[in-house]
């Protein structure tokens, strides 16, 4: 995987965490179209991100929930 | 009429601070799940996590009148939680030796792919090597400066310069911290991908 060019290295972070300005995003893209080895690990680095987003969560314990709201110095409005 | 008795309009004044205290807190309970998600997973254990965010709300809503109203509230939270983190004194960690980058960058799918039968796998089917019990525990080695911004950005979903800001950073070293963190952690996740 990969072509080695050092435009696609640079770029791919940035395109991927959505940084890129809208002339970028079209170079980007474009590169990809030209570039199998980038796009698919364009695709595989998507994947990957996505998964360690929803792999690492895990939901809040309900006493925390409660807890937090013992801290609280206001009491809702009726 | 004493003349220390409060006029109407400070009468007013005082009933619509009340009004943006009450505010202020239910806003930031709101994001209560959020801050947690990426607290979690910037400590090593879920009673360190639920600690942290119990300390960032008490200072949160003791400071509240330091946020700035319509700015990011939940930025603004993480700062003080990362600060908060920051002061329990945790210690620094060196950065581990990385693989020259072709290999570092490209090891972890190939280790993944060689794992399938069929030539040129889908991309999906190749992260599905992964478990996420390796996830977890991969991005817990990761060293903390690394790990920060990978999780304020992977999983917290905050813009470059909202974690520069919480980080107290520059974007610059947002950018580099992430590039490099996001190597070391796929070196992590291809030690412990399957192999079977």
């Amino acid at each position: 995987m990969g072509c080695g060019c050092g435009d696609c290295e640079s770029m791919m972070q940035p395109y991927m965490d959505g940084m890129l300005s809208d002339a970028e995003v079209d170079e980007a893209r474009e590169h990809l179209e030209r570039c199998p080895p980038c796009d698919k690990r364009y695709r595989f680095e998507e994947h990957l991100r996505h998964f360690v987003r929803v792999a690492s969560v895990e939901p809040m314990p309900p006493e925390l929930r409660e807890r937090l709201n013992g801290l609280r110095t206001t009491q809702p409005p009726a | 009429m004493s003349e220390s008795a409060p006029t109407t309009a400070e009468t007013r004044r005082i009933a619509e601070v009340a009004r943006d205290r009450v505010r202020f807190e239910e806003e930031a309970l709101e994001l209560s799940d959020q801050v947690f998600r990426v607290a979690r997973r910037l400590v090593g254990s879920r009673e360190e996590a639920e600690d942290l965010v119990q300390d960032t709300y008490a200072r949160a809503f003791r400071s509240w009148q330091q946020y700035t109203p319509s700015t990011n509230l939940r930025a603004w939270l993480l700062r003080i939680l990362t600060n908060l983190n920051i002061d329990r004194g945790r210690k620094q960690q060196r950065s581990p030796d990385l693989q020259p980058l072709e290999e570092g960058d490209y090891f972890l799918y190939n280790k993944l792919e060689s794992t399938l039968p069929d030539e040129n796998p889908d991309e999906e089917r190749v992260i599905e090597r992964l478990s996420q019990n390796a996830v977890v525990e991969s991005l817990a080695e990761v060293p903390h400066d690394f790990r920060d911004v990978i999780v304020l950005v992977d999983i917290g979903e905050f813009s470059y310069a909202d974690a520069a800001q919480i980080l107290d950073i520059p974007v610059g070293t947002v950018m580099s911290r992430l590039h490099r963190g996001r190597r070391i952690l796929k070196q992590h996740l291809a030690e412990k991908a399957v192999t079977a």
